[in-house]
């Protein structure tokens, strides 16, 4: 009958075809196995190319490996970085992170800028026992878990600064800059509700009134958030000197309404996207006054090398790059590092070398804690390592105006900021 | 004082809300077409506007009125190559071409959202405001840019109001969306009709992107919370009924910002699902809806 | 001629699964994992095509069930440290409840209104979710502390294993006695009352199984990936997947949803390079499948073969 034939031919098709994909599949495997020789070693690059901050993380990972081919690659052979999307979400990031080990027989792995991504990875890099970086998601979690359980999680590191030690270096600047030249007092944290946040703002409300600033009131907000104005009412009407923030997923928005409501308490703090260079253009210019502690700011020399890689880094990409891309880039040299002092690309032996890192990056010098430490593999704090910057944009530009010894600039609010009446304007 | 600075931020918020279900019910009783790619349409208009306005240097009126063009012919767009041919196709039942439309405006949103995410990332963006400073509004300081929103919003409202109840267009939209057939027996182009509310639909979608952009701020991830946000005000409304969007976008606006006022700012969404779901459980045509 | 017609396909299936079960054999880990991931949408669609293709009804929120199935799960692994077994039948639990409370006022409503129920149930969730952030994770999502096994291998015949069942309980569902009601519910539901059958009844009946096989596929999903999360569960554009590859296979077909899904997911691999593209293209694609094969794979021959 020729209705069953259609039907079987039809049926047929659908499983020829199903089975054609995966002869393809299977072709293009047995295709990219090669035999050994000089083999490429292979870093995954995991990073978000929809946000500024992850996309300049995997731009500046293949800077790096540029630089390093470019030197000679690691015992002769060459670097390779593959790079991955994880579209902001934590499943996509551990499928990614499952590829780029089981497919692609990565040696290592850079990820991700989030938090809650980061985290998700981690139980992975212990499960297939992969060393993984982060060189942007601050969560004091991710260096505790390796503490907690060091045998499994040992292949975690964090290559950016702790929240905790943020918050530190935030309070410091305030103590420095907000209470002895304002003559400042009060203060309100405004954080979004996110797992780089909760140590941030603990750090915040124990550190602030230390440093002089007493907390009024601290509000976390959903990170979905787009219409700050009943926030910025809540926190005027407790008349505080300075608003210190916590955020990273949100940015253009709170701050563009911050200064269409000429809502007059400065804003300090860490502003994730406020460090980006293109942050200005997508306020139209809204960023007046807003200060954020960031990991390098532009004309400063943290190292000999911080100038020459951001040159680089606009020249190839146009932009100037996003806090995780100076983290990114010495990460990057970093694993290469390791690799040539182990000898190998062994895991056990790569989390030995990479443990006795003492590198002088981009961002400063870098080195992680040991294990008899509170944050196992966290980067090390603390004045003559990574210490960041803090910076303000002033017409237009990134200006540094904390450490004094990196400061190139003096600090200056827009007109409609107030102060209260003992602080001083300079 | 909290009780008047609810007053004039939900009247602003509620007037944005207002012109977005506008467009979105208008298509719906005139056309049927439940438009999925609604917020795709005015984050284009949004990001077209402040891309023009900045880096082609159109200045903000410019790079406005170009993203409301863009708007427009994204609404065309939508029409020409997704939902009329779906509506027009042979091969699929008539009783089943509304989910068709619905999926396929859908899956254009989603197009749009990753197209938009590609070229220019998923990082909000901002018009400069066409007026900037503040105005004290008895003790409330308002920023004039808001005030000029509500006021276009009301004005295009009011425009539109005249156009369907004055004009002779306007009332062959209002008989096709009792009546389609009855029309067509009148000798009416049915075609035109659908080109026109399309037309309609696309700049008042355009403008409320442009004006969400100077007064927000909209990015690529603000796409499904759009089209949702119309598609619950419309719900409660009653689809297809403009005077029903107008009251339950007030309704909606209102009870949002009194929650992130006086409640918490993170609760702010609940108050409308909950109207959202008393309404289909109780009065499932909405409020002035028709069964 | 009966039974010709149901040897040949019989024997065509029994091929397909005897060759997809020993591709471990030949396959990489990743490759594998993307066909677990496969079959298990491969449920989803089944699940969404039983009530579609027989009661009529068009759900927009298939992910509605699935992430209530998959949510419960999670936090149940992750905050009580129940075990995968019990998660699973819990997640399963609420589903069904979900469900019901959904279906109870849905089902009295016609034509739209039904679609947009199940629609503000997504939306529900999804606020839900990101509001209790705390518990749930909010949106970028959370991990669980078990997964069901660390070997690709395993993992793929767990899925492999899940799908076959479903289907073979789905698609006897699908041509009983039960099956032939709900589908002249469906089609004609007056008529269907007036020859006497409770169509309410048996529209929650198809209601409760889908829910109950959504939620069971959405909890092993998040056991075999360790993560659960908004935007691989719960939003929108996942339910569109789901229905994208359902009408892909052909409706009301049930097996032609499976081969849709396991399609979709394989052709979202393979355009993996093309990166932040990718969902562009896939979703072009699948637009461009419903505004010219509306009938689908499988659904075109079979209507064919209904009109002789």
């Amino acid at each position: 009958m020729r209705s069953i034939l259609d039907l079987t031919s039809s049926r047929a098709n659908g499983v020829r075809m199903s089975g054609a994909v995966l002869l393809a599949m299977v072709a293009c495997l047995c295709a990219c196995s090669r035999s050994q020789g000089n083999e490429p070693i292979k870093i995954g690059v995991i990073g978000e190319e929809s946000s500024v901050a992850g996309a300049s993380l995997t731009k500046a990972a293949l800077l790096a490996a540029e630089d390093i081919n470019a030197n000679g690659g690691v015992n002769g052979r060459r670097v390779q970085v593959i790079t991955y999307d994880n579209h902001s979400s934590a499943a996509e990031g551990v499928r990614a992170f499952q590829r780029a080990v089981s497919e692609d027989k990565v040696v290592a792995v850079v990820g991700s800028y989030l938090s809650e991504v980061a985290l998700a990875i981690e139980p992975w890099s212990a499960r297939t026992r992969v060393p993984f970086i982060t060189p942007g998601a601050s969560s004091n979690d991710i260096p505790k878990r390796v503490h907690d359980d060091y045998e499994h999680n040992k292949y975690t590191f964090q290559g950016t600064t702790m929240s905790e030690h943020i918050a530190q270096s935030i309070c410091d600047f305030s103590h420095d800059v907000l209470v002895k030249q304002f003559r400042l007092r009060k203060a309100v944290v405004m954080s979004e509700d996110a797992a780089w946040t909760t140590p941030l703002d603990a750090r915040y409300l124990e550190c602030l009134p230390k440093a002089g600033l007493e907390v009024l009131d601290h509000i976390r907000f959903n990170p979905d958030t787009t219409d700050f104005t009943p926030i910025f009412n809540q926190i005027e009407r407790q008349h505080p000197d300075v608003i210190i923030t916590g955020i990273s997923h949100v940015g253009v928005q709170p701050t563009v309404q911050w200064h269409d409501q000429q809502v007059p308490i400065p804003l300090a703090g860490q502003s994730s996207q406020a460090t980006n260079g293109t942050f200005w253009k997508d306020t139209n210019g809204a960023a007046e006054g807003v200060i954020t502690r960031n990991t390098g700011a532009p004309g400063v020399a943290l190292t000999p090398k911080t100038i020459a890689f951001v040159n680089a880094y606009i020249q190839r990409y146009g932009l100037p790059p996003a806090y995780c891309g100076y983290t990114s880039y010495d990460m990057v040299h970093v694993i290469a590092e390791a690799i040539k002092r182990a000898g190998s690309t062994d895991p056990d032996k790569l989390v030995d070398a990479l443990e006795k890192t003492d590198y002088v990056g981009t961002s400063g010098r870098e080195q992680f804690y040991g294990r008899d430490e509170p944050f196992t593999h966290a980067l090390k704090y603390g004045p003559g390592l990574v210490t960041g910057v803090h910076l303000q944009w002033q017409n237009g530009k990134q200006v540094a105006i904390w450490p004094a010894d990196k400061a190139n600039a003096k600090v200056e609010f827009p007109a409609f900021v107030k102060f209260p009446k003992q602080a001083s304007t300079k | 004082m909290v009780g008047l600075q609810i007053l004039i931020d939900g009247f602003a918020i509620s007037a944005l809300y207002a012109l977005g279900a506008v467009g979105f019910t208008l298509i719906f009783g005139v056309s049927g077409v439940l438009n999925l790619a609604h917020g795709g349409i005015m984050v284009v208009a949004a990001l077209i506007g402040w891309f023009t306005a900045g880096e082609l240097g159109a200045g903000t009126y410019g790079g406005s009125l170009l993203g409301i063009l863009a708007g427009l012919v994204c609404a065309y767009a939508t029409y020409l190559l997704v939902v009329r041919p779906i509506q027009r196709s042979r091969a699929i039942p008539h009783e089943e071409s509304e989910i068709f439309v619905l999926t396929g405006t859908l899956l254009w949103g989603i197009m749009i959202q990753t197209a938009l995410a590609y070229k220019f990332t998923d990082n909000p963006v901002t018009m400069r405001p066409l007026f900037s400073g503040v105005v004290n509004i008895a003790g409330v300081r308002t920023p004039r840019n808001e005030i000029m929103i509500a006021v276009v919003c009301w004005l295009v409202i009011g425009l539109l109001w005249l156009l369907v109840n004055r004009t002779r267009a306007g009332k062959t939209l209002l008989a096709a969306s009792m009546n389609p057939r009855g029309l067509t027996l009148l000798g009416f182009e049915l075609s035109r009709v659908h080109l026109l509310v399309w037309s309609i639909y696309g700049l008042l979608a355009g403008l409320a992107g442009v004006l969400l952009a100077s007064f927000l701020g909209v990015g690529p991830n603000n796409t499904g919370q759009l089209t949702a946000s119309a598609f619950s005000i419309v719900v409660v409304g009653g689809m297809g009924s403009v005077s029903g969007s107008l009251l339950a976008a007030y309704l909606v606006g209102y009870l949002e910002t009194m929650t992130a006022y006086l409640v918490a700012p993170t609760l702010r969404p609940i108050p409308a699902l909950l109207l959202l779901v008393l309404v289909v459980y109780v009065r499932p045509q909405g409020l002035l809806g028709r069964r | 001629m009966r039974r010709l017609l149901r040897s040949r396909p019989l024997w065509i299936a029994l091929v397909v699964i005897g060759v997809a079960s020993v591709l471990p054999v030949w396959l990489s880990a990743y490759v594998l994992g993307v066909l677990t991931a496969g079959y298990y949408f491969g449920v989803f669609s089944m699940a969404w095509d039983l009530l579609f293709g027989f009661a009529g009804e068009v759900n927009f929120g298939p992910t509605f069930l699935i992430g209530l199935g998959a949510y419960t799960a999670a936090i149940l692994n992750s905050r009580f440290g129940l075990a995968i077994p019990l998660c699973v039948i819990a997640g399963v639990t609420v589903a069904l409840i979900g469900g019901l409370l959904l279906a109870l006022p849905a089902l009295r409503l016609r034509g739209p209104y039904f679609g947009l129920v199940t629609l503000v149930a997504v939306l529900l969730l999804q606020n839900a979710v990101v509001i209790f952030a705390g518990v749930t994770g909010g949106e970028i999502g959370m991990t669980v502390p078990d997964v069901l096994s660390l070997s690709a291998a395993t993992n793929y015949w767990y899925g492999l294993i899940f799908l076959v069942i479903c289907a073979i309980i789905l698609f006897g569902l699908s041509r009983s006695s039960m099956g032939l009601i709900l589908q002249a519910s469906g089609q004609d539901p007056i008529e269907a009352q007036a020859l006497g059958f409770n169509v309410t009844k048996h529209k929650l009946m198809a209601f409760s199984i889908s829910a109950v096989f959504s939620g069971m596929a959405g909890a092993m999903l998040v056991f075999y990936m360790g993560a659960a999360s908004v935007g691989t569960l719960i939003d929108i554009s996942i339910g569109v997947q789901i229905i994208i590859a359902a009408v892909l296979g052909g409706r009301r077909s049930i097996l032609g949803a499976a081969l849709g899904a396991v399609f979709l997911i394989a052709a979202g691999e393979v355009l993996r390079p093309l990166g932040q593209l990718n969902t562009f293209v896939v979703s072009a694609l699948a637009l461009a499948v419903i505004l010219f094969f509306p009938d689908g794979l499988l659904g075109h021959t079979l209507r064919r073969r209904e009109a002789k």
